[in-house]
């Protein structure tokens, strides 16, 4: 499936184990290697250690806004500014939180490169990560 | 014709027995008119001179006078101006031999009907008489009109003060345009609704109304029809601050064509605050209920992709996981269920005499294996007084489960849970000490909030629904109690519950 030569780490972070592992095992059968952390604080311990290339990220953690904190934390690393970061979320325009990655605005404040909603179809992510990486 | 109008005075004469004050320096001539009256149905005062003339004529009320123009002490002029003056309704006839020009003018001018000329007969006094009579009855009737009509108006003022009054007491801004798009009315709540702070006239308000009214206004004002339906919108003043409703109807003028438009301006502020609460609700409420059902989803979805090829043990794993998310999903809806109930209070309550003691025993119990597992011991301290309270058993059972599991659940290994009762005058008091992992500030404030649970090292991989403490608040609450929380972060947390004591037993 993959287009470059190297194997793409991809770092998951997620407190809910349940999906952490899923997802996981999804990307691995796709060919990616997968780091995983379960808390915004664990995620960027992960993050400097591994230096992924690609993060997705749970919004709600520990706290409503842990997976902003966390973008912001990979974004502000000269790291981060190379890699694309994903939030993952389940909070939607559509469950009532206002907000998105429509526009350059709310990307640049968001510090995302996108935002996935939840449940994640493995397959799309996956061509969405391909697309990524072919860039 | 005037034959009929003179009988009618007559008969008008006779039924209503008219006053008349004769006043004349001449005795013969007073006696011989005053009998000559009666005769006719009159009533008859005299005076022999203009000082008796003017004492009578001011102190009654009479229909009619006839004043002699010349006396010796007082002219008849001048009685005539003092009667008219304190009597303006009295008719005044002056009789007289001397009528000159100038008299009459000036007789007319201090309001006399009528010049007698002197001697007069009999037939031409009570043809003046009668005609006088007829202008007397006039002039009452005219009088009584004039009152009822200042009645009238007085009454329509004071009405219209009322509805003032009353249209600038309501919180509802009321606002009247009238065909031509005029401001005609708008009581007070107009501008503090709107949020305007100051409109010299009506112009300026006109032009400092929101978009979305004079829209709903020109509406009606530029239709050829009168649209007879009434149209509401709703509009933020002050961003998440001031809400309102605003609502136009018609007004009718009574031939059915357009008069005007009518808005009422309603303050909404604390409905939509209320509405966002709830959205944010059903939002964290959606977000809960989303994410079991997407791990669960999840876990199916592997276990039926041949392609993946996991083993009998990860797929045993991941089933026995599904299992587990299904039931804390059900945990949540019942949690959710009862929350909805209580706050919209249709709950069934039963509300008894509750032995305190027992509820805590059996909830330690059920409580007492999970407890075991990890060597966690409870300790009941009982004083031998507990008074009863009156309330739901379940609710209680279930306010005790809560803070008890809690308790279980959030404690160290080997950790222990002290419960000890007492009373004070109101109270029946539960203190529940643990020795667990205790709370953080941050935590503690938030901790009754729905869905809220503390997350961190220590909390990993414990369940829950995030509403325990949610429920345990609202059934203290609905019995008029109140909770507290101690707590020192990695020592341990004591919750202290106040319930009110039945003191009529």
């Amino acid at each position: 499936m993959q287009h470059s030569d190297k194997i793409k780490t991809i770092l998951l972070v997620d407190d809910d184990i349940d999906l952490l592992e899923q997802n996981k095992l999804l990307m691995e059968s796709k060919g990616f290697n997968v780091v995983t952390a379960e808390s915004g604080k664990e995620g960027f311990e992960v993050f400097t250690k591994v230096k992924p290339d690609l993060a997705i990220i749970d919004l709600i953690m520990e706290e409503y806004d842990s997976g902003f904190i966390l973008c912001h934390r990979i974004k502000k690393t000269e790291h981060g500014k190379r890699i694309p970061v994903f939030i993952l979320t389940s909070a939607t325009y559509n469950t009532g939180f206002k907000f998105s990655s429509e526009t350059k605005e709310e990307r640049e404040w968001i510090k995302c490169d996108g935002i996935l909603n939840k449940p994640v179809v493995v397959d799309e992510l996956i061509s969405k990560l391909n697309n990524y990486f072919d860039e | 014709m005037e034959e009929l109008k003179e009988n009618k005075a007559k008969e008008l004469i006779k039924e209503s027995t008219p006053k008349v004050l004769i006043v004349d320096d001449e005795k013969g001539l007073r006696l011989g008119t005053q009998r000559l009256l009666e005769m006719e149905g009159y009533y008859v005062e005299t005076a022999e001179n203009g000082t008796e003339g003017i004492e009578k004529g001011t102190n009654n009320d009479f229909d009619l006078a006839v004043i002699d123009l010349k006396m010796p002490d007082i002219d008849g002029l001048q009685v005539l101006a003092e009667i008219k003056n304190a009597r303006p309704n009295t008719v005044c006839l002056i009789a007289t031999a001397y009528a000159s020009y100038d008299t009459a003018i000036e007789s007319t001018r201090l309001g006399a009907y009528g010049y007698i000329p002197k001697p007069f007969t009999p037939d031409e006094l009570l043809y003046n008489l009668q005609k006088a009579y007829t202008q007397r009855v006039l002039m009452l009737e005219s009088e009584q009109l004039k009152k009822e009509r200042e009645a009238n108006l007085l009454e329509l003022a004071n009405e219209r003060s009322r509805l003032s009054t009353i249209i600038n007491l309501i919180g509802d801004g009321v606002l009247v345009i009238n065909k031509q798009g005029e401001v005609v009315y708008r009581n007070n709540a107009v501008f503090k609704n709107l949020n305007i702070v100051e409109a010299k006239n009506n112009i300026e308000l006109l032009s400092k109304l929101p978009d979305k009214i004079i829209d709903l206004i020109d509406n009606y004002l530029g239709s050829d029809e009168l649209i007879k339906k009434s149209y509401s919108t709703q509009i933020e003043i002050i961003h998440n601050e001031l809400f309102v409703e605003a609502v136009t109807s018609p007004v009718p003028n009574p031939d059915g064509t357009l008069a005007g438009v009518a808005v009422v301006i309603r303050n909404i502020t604390e409905l939509k605050k209320i509405e966002l609460i709830k959205n944010q609700f059903v939002s964290m409420v959606a977000h809960e209920l989303k994410t079991p059902v997407a791990a669960v989803l999840g876990f199916l979805k592997i276990i039926i992709d041949k392609n993946l090829n996991i083993s009998d043990q990860q797929r045993d794993d991941f089933v026995s996981r599904s299992i587990l998310r299904l039931r804390s999903l059900l945990d949540l809806v019942n949690d959710l269920l009862d929350i909805s109930r209580m706050e919209l209070k249709t709950k069934q309550r039963e509300i008894v005499t509750l032995d305190i003691k027992e509820i805590i025993k059996s909830t330690v119990e059920l409580l007492e294996i999970e407890a075991q597992k990890r060597s966690i011991s409870f300790n009941i301290v009982m004083e031998n007084y507990v008074p009863v309270i009156k309330a739901d058993q379940n609710e209680i059972t279930r306010l005790f489960t809560n803070i008890l599991s809690n308790a279980v659940k959030y404690n160290k290994e080997e950790g222990s849970i002290n419960i000890i009762t007492g009373s004070n005058e109101n109270y029946l008091i539960v203190k529940v000490i643990d020795t667990g992992i205790g709370l953080k500030d941050d935590d503690k404030e938030k901790l009754f909030q729905e869905f809220y649970r503390v997350k961190n090292e220590h909390t990993r991989g414990i369940s829950g629904t995030g509403l325990g403490l949610t429920i345990v608040k609202q059934i203290v609450d609905s019995y008029h109690g109140k909770i507290e929380v101690e707590s020192q972060y990695g020592k341990g947390t004591t919750f202290t519950i106040y319930l009110p004591i039945n003191n009529n037993n």
